[in-house]
């Protein structure tokens, strides 16, 4: 690969004059105060939404994929120790069941509850419904596009294909039988004995319709094998955290927390500046903001609709 | 590989074209495929080198409808000129009807005779759907009685020891020495991922899985019996791909129904002197005598071997055409559907009617929800959905100005499935009486010894069938009584129809009189739990307390129920009493299950599907379901001469089928209320003129002020195609189905169908003016007749419509997901997009500029 030349001879006059202009740019002492206040507030702004989309769409799928990792092995334990829950009331964030779909490779593990923060961690099983396998409708909500977007191959290419659930009381298998979206007529409530999963996700229409998940589906998916009793009595009662497309606004002093100490550790990192060698400086205080900024992102995570 | 399909396409077109005008007859509207076909069949025995025709036949085949069909539809299949049936067994369906003589085998099978661009598309014994491994293979039969080895008809291959497989799966035993064996396997429809699967189907476990024991639904394949003068007549049920997705037909995959009349087998010469006199015998029955006990029969002429060249040539193939599948809408059309709730009157016509609406753009997305008719229209009156189907004038407090349009003409059936005793086939026509069906809602039967102990009505009949007025009105049926012949399978959410069914009692002076206390002539008192209800009623309540004294531990733990209404057991839709009528299946609740133990405690379940032969169910239906699925109905009666109670016949009472002639007659005494409001059809006055005394008229009501401009178009833009294009009988998309009277501008159905014009323009105009309510609830902004630009095409604008949802939880689990979206995760990735590029753009831009200016 040869180098061309930045500068060559067939150059148009007008870039000549833009080079002229970036290089009196970079030189601060040759812009106006207001202008390089703006225009770094714009950078500063520019810096934090890159992050905030990079958590939600690239750095999210790392956690998630740590917490699956760290779920199952916790599941895996259960297991073996016969303590996976069956029913009752479960804590929320533990996991419950592992969904594997042969046909995609893909296996998830399911969580407990269905706020925003527990969906960053998996698909999440809605706290009054039975639990998967059993026999009734277990409702999973999942997220179909940050976050690992575990529910969004569910919607198109899954119709029709086989699902496995594991939980404490066994192996059930479900057949994906299709997406219903508003307006769609519900399927009959499964007859005695029977059962029925319905994963819930966001997904978008038209342009832009995968930046955009704004409208709920729904996917049946229906129990082949044979239902599992139902065990102990559920929660009757969730809350609007827990609902479709809700947020969790719980989080807002934690995050008010978080930021005051990101505050903080850039105020430090400016005092620490005048006394200390740069290259000290940065190691110091980059692990610590970044995992404050990293921190603060999942946490402003909590406040987009859980489905999204 | 686009143009391979669209060959195959127009070539199944033509040849079946073809086949339709060499046999079809245009009906009137649209053509439902009416089929004739006359062939010449034949028996042929080889003998020293000669051939000897023993017998020949012009067998005849008719069947009355075979377009558009949809799952579980029956067709009527007639035929003449086939061989006497001898030895008939009582139940015609899948593997009972094997040992019998000569009957007609009448199957359903994937693909069309003749030449097929695909061999898959052709119609083989391997594509014809039966319940049974017997009704496919034979296996390991002796040498010398393997007839179908010795079929002349048949080539080489398949007269060897083993045919029709290459190799015998293990569960199906092996090949041995001196015993031959046939298996016709069981090719399923291909699928886009795989093709078609074949099932050896030997034994159990190589069956396709809708063949299991168990499946839910039973046979529908039949070996139907000749009478003696080689006439038949059966109702053929068909299965689409959602009953029987092994057999798969559907819209795109073409079916024929197979009729094969069994003559015998044509036999060769063969060296075995046994197996000649077995190919040679003719039946050791006579004509029109009946096998009860399942004994033997001469193989060679039974339907056994169906599958035999001998026989298999001499079908007579009907093809049949499947209509779009339920869900096609949601397949072609992503619109927002907009749900019209109510009536389940209208299901069979709203089934035809959708497509037609959904797969065009200058149209809304049409969808019919089911809900009774009161609570759909509070909900039309709440504003949450556009328009409700109900069949009578409602009352509801504070009900905005509202307009009924006329839509269908249609009404309930009682439906019935009985059979003659003595093996002599189903009952064609029944007569009952506005007592008898009081008698039965009442739960004036006591059913069983059980009900037997019913304070007050001890001496009753025990069923219908042991009810002398029953007797008097249908003679020639068994009087036994029967636990599940003392009740009428009913609805138990309430409905116009049963508002219409109690109003026909009520207005029968004899019914009343037995309702209110006094008995019928044989001493029969009402149910003392029902004596002097006040009717009419829209729900038919559930009164009867009666619990019996039990001594069998299974019914001692589930006696809480009263006995009458586990046998009642009315159900929620008109569909699934139909759906009973057609497995026979009663309703009532009063199987034992469970061992009763903590595991598997006792428990009631649903009564066993009854027998062939000895069926006897009656429920309401409503007409639409009654033709689609060929159910039989009821002559109900209307008026009688004779006052004599002394001597109860049948004569001097008259009795009136539904048909289109009674309907129309039924309506023609119709008087129209004022502009708007529904019609008042007079029970006294509709049996006066021989109207059948069923007919209901289902109006489309919807607001007439207070609604936005689109839906009230759209509700209009219903009415007006629902009135005129949807009135043309047939069965194609868009068509008025069988049970419904079409709406005309001239004739009796005139005032209807004026009446529909003009509540259309009046929903569409929201003139508000109608019922002359004080308008409190409607008239804000949009009413006050504001004047719609009618010029402009109508073009309805759906959105605004499917809007309105009902968006009470409860109620929409019953019939349409709903909405739910989120603005917020709408916008927040496009925006947080735009922040980026917006920002990361303009910073050093404007840095930039500003050093620019700065520049000397």
């Amino acid at each position: 690969m040869t180098a061309v030349p930045w500068s060559g001879p067939g150059r148009r006059r007008g870039a000549g004059t833009l080079k002229v202009a970036l290089a009196a740019a970079r030189d601060e002492s040759r812009v106006p105060e207001r202008e390089l206040v703006l225009s770094s507030g714009l950078m500063v702004v520019a810096l934090l939404v890159a992050w905030v989309l990079l958590q939600a769409l690239v750095l999210g799928g790392l956690s998630y994929d740590r917490a699956q990792d760290r779920l199952y092995a916790e599941l895996r334990a259960d297991l073996a120790e016969g303590t996976a829950p069956t029913g009752g009331v479960i804590a929320p964030g533990r996991p419950v069941a592992l969904f594997s779909l042969p046909a995609f490779d893909v296996e998830q593990v399911v969580v407990e509850g269905t706020s925003a923060g527990l969906l960053l961690d998996g698909p999440g099983h809605r706290r009054d419904t039975v639990l998967p396998g059993q026999a009734g409708v277990s409702v999973v909500y999942g997220r179909s596009s940050t976050f690992g977007r575990p529910f969004r191959m569910m919607i198109g290419d899954a119709v029709g294909s086989r699902l496995d659930v594991v939980t404490g009381q066994g192996r059930a298998t479900y057949r994906i039988e299709g997406v219903r979206r508003a307006g769609d007529s519900v399927p009959a409530p499964p007859a005695e004995g029977q059962g029925r999963l319905t994963l819930i996700t966001a997904t978008g229409q038209g342009r832009l319709g995968s930046l955009r998940p704004d409208e709920v589906v729904y996917v049946d998916a229906s129990l082949q094998s044979k239902a599992f009793p139902a065990g102990g009595a559920r929660v009757n009662t969730i809350g609007t955290s827990e609902q479709k497309m809700a947020r969790d606004t719980s989080v807002l002093p934690l995050l008010a927390l978080t930021l005051g100490g990101l505050l903080g550790a850039v105020v430090a990192m400016l005092v620490a500046r005048r006394r200390m060698r740069p290259a000290l400086v940065w190691t110091v205080f980059t692990p610590v903001l970044l995992a404050l900024v990293w921190f603060a992102g999942d946490l402003s995570m909590h406040l987009v609709p859980n489905l999204v | 590989m686009r143009w391979r399909k669209a060959v195959a396409a127009v070539a199944v077109a033509v040849v079946g074209t073809s086949v339709l005008t060499t046999g079809g007859v245009q009906a009137e509207g649209d053509d439902v495929g009416a089929f004739q076909q006359t062939r010449t069949i034949e028996r042929v025995f080889d003998e020293g080198g000669e051939q000897r025709v023993v017998d020949t036949r012009d067998f005849t085949v008719r069947v009355d409808h075979t377009q558009n069909l949809r799952g579980r539809e029956r067709v009527r299949i007639s035929w003449e000129g086939a061989h006497p049936t001898g030895g008939r067994s009582t139940s015609p369906f899948g593997e009972n009807g094997l040992d019998q003589e000569y009957p007609v085998v009448v199957l359903q099978c994937r693909g069309r005779d003749g030449k097929q661009p695909r061999p898959a598309l052709e119609l083989r014994p391997e594509t014809c759907w039966t319940s049974t491994v017997q009704q496919r293979s034979m296996l390991q039969v002796p040498d010398a009685a393997a007839i179908w080895r010795s079929d002349r008809f048949a080539d080489e291959d398949e007269r060897g020891a083993l045919s029709g497989i290459d190799e015998l799966p293990s569960s199906c035993g092996g090949t041995i020495d001196g015993f031959s064996s046939h298996v016709t396997p069981f090719v399923s429809a291909a699928t886009k991922a795989e093709v078609g699967k074949t099932y050896a189907s030997c034994s159990s476990d190589t069956l396709p899985p809708e063949a299991a024991v168990d499946a839910a639904f039973p046979p529908a394949e039949q070996a139907a019996y000749s009478s003696k003068d080689g006439a038949g007549d059966i109702q053929f049920e068909v299965r689409s791909d959602v009953e029987n997705e092994s057999l798969g037909c559907n819209q795109e995959t073409a079916c024929s129904i197979v009729v094969i009349p069994i003559m015998g087998i044509s036999c060769q010469q063969s060296d075995s002197r046994q197996l000649n006199a077995a190919c040679r015998k003719e039946g050791r029955f006579e004509p029109g005598s009946s096998n009860f006990d399942g004994q033997g029969v001469d193989e060679t002429v039974s339907s056994r071997y169906w599958w035999s060249e001998s026989n298999w040539r001499n079908r007579v193939s009907v093809p049949i055409a499947f209509g779009p599948s339920p869900d096609v809408c949601s397949v072609l059309d992503d619109r927002k559907p907009v749900g019209f709730y109510g009536s389940e009157l209208m299901v069979q016509a709203t089934l035809q009617w959708a497509p037609d609406y959904c797969g065009r753009r200058d149209r809304f997305r049409f969808q019919h929800n089911v809900l009774p008719d009161l609570a759909s229209f509070e909900l039309m009156q709440k504003d949450e959905i556009p328009a409700a189907f109900v069949s009578s004038a409602k009352e509801v407090e504070g009900a905005a100005p509202t307009a009924y349009a006329p839509t269908a003409v249609t009404g309930f059936a009682v439906s019935f499935v009985v059979d003659e005793p003595g093996n002599a086939g189903e009952r064609t026509t029944l007569r009952l009486d506005a007592r008898l069906l009081a008698k039965l809602l009442t739960q004036s039967y006591p059913a069983s010894d059980m009900g037997r102990g019913h304070p007050g009505m001890g001496s009753n009949p025990l069923s219908i069938t042991a009810d002398p007025e029953f007797q008097a009105l249908n003679p020639g049926l068994d009087t036994a009584p029967q636990e599940t012949a003392a009740v009428l399978m009913s609805l138990s959410e309430s409905s116009d129809v049963i508002r219409g069914l109690t109003t026909y009692i009520r207005q029968d002076p004899e019914a009343w009189a037995f309702v209110s206390g006094r008995p019928d002539p044989w001493g029969m008192v009402v149910n003392p739990s029902y004596e002097a209800i006040a009717l009419p009623v829209d729900e038919w309540p559930l009164q009867d307390d009666f619990r019996p004294t039990v001594t069998q531990k299974c019914l001692e733990a589930n006696n809480d129920t009263p006995y009458l209404t586990r046998l009642a057991a009315p159900v929620t839709s008109f569909s699934k009493i139909a759906d009973a009528l057609l497995d026979a299946w009663p309703l009532a609740q009063t199987k034992c299950n469970g061992l009763g133990t903590d595991q598997f405690p006792y428990a009631l379940g649903r009564a066993d599907r009854q027998g062939v032969g000895a069926r006897f169910l009656l429920g309401v239906t409503t007409l639409g379901d009654a033709e689609r699925f060929g159910l039989r109905t009821a002559s109900l009666q209307t008026t009688r001469v004779l006052d004599d109670e002394q001597d109860f016949t049948a004569t001097g009472r008259t009795f009136v089928a539904p048909t289109r002639e009674t309907l129309a007659k039924a309506v023609a005494v119709a008087t129209p209320g004022r502009r708007g409001e529904p019609f008042a059809l007079e029970d006294g006055a509709v049996r006066k003129a021989g109207g059948y005394p069923g007919t209901l008229v289902v109006y489309t009501t919807a607001k007439t002020a207070g609604l936005d401009r689109a839906t009230a178009r759209t509700v209009a833009s219903f009415i007006r195609i629902a009135t005129t294009e949807g009135q043309r009988p047939g069965s194609g998309n868009g068509y008025l189905p069988k049970g419904f009277l079409p709406l005309t501008r001239t004739g009796s159905t005139a005032p209807l169908f004026a009446a529909a014009q003009r509540a259309a323009s009046d929903i569409e105009g929201q003139t508000g003016a109608t019922g002359g309510t004080d308008g409190s609830g409607g008239g804000d902004g949009l009413g006050g007749g504001a004047p719609v630009d009618t010029g402009a095409a109508a073009a309805p604008d759906p959105d605004a419509a499917a809007a309105k949802q009902p968006v009470d939880e409860q109620l929409t689990s019953l019939a349409s997901t709903e909405s739910t979206t989120s603005a917020f995760a709408a916008w927040f990735l496009p925006l947080l997009v735009l922040l980026l590029l917006g920002s990361a753009v303009a910073g050093p831009w404007i840095r930039v500029r500003a050093a620019r200016t700065e520049q000397p």
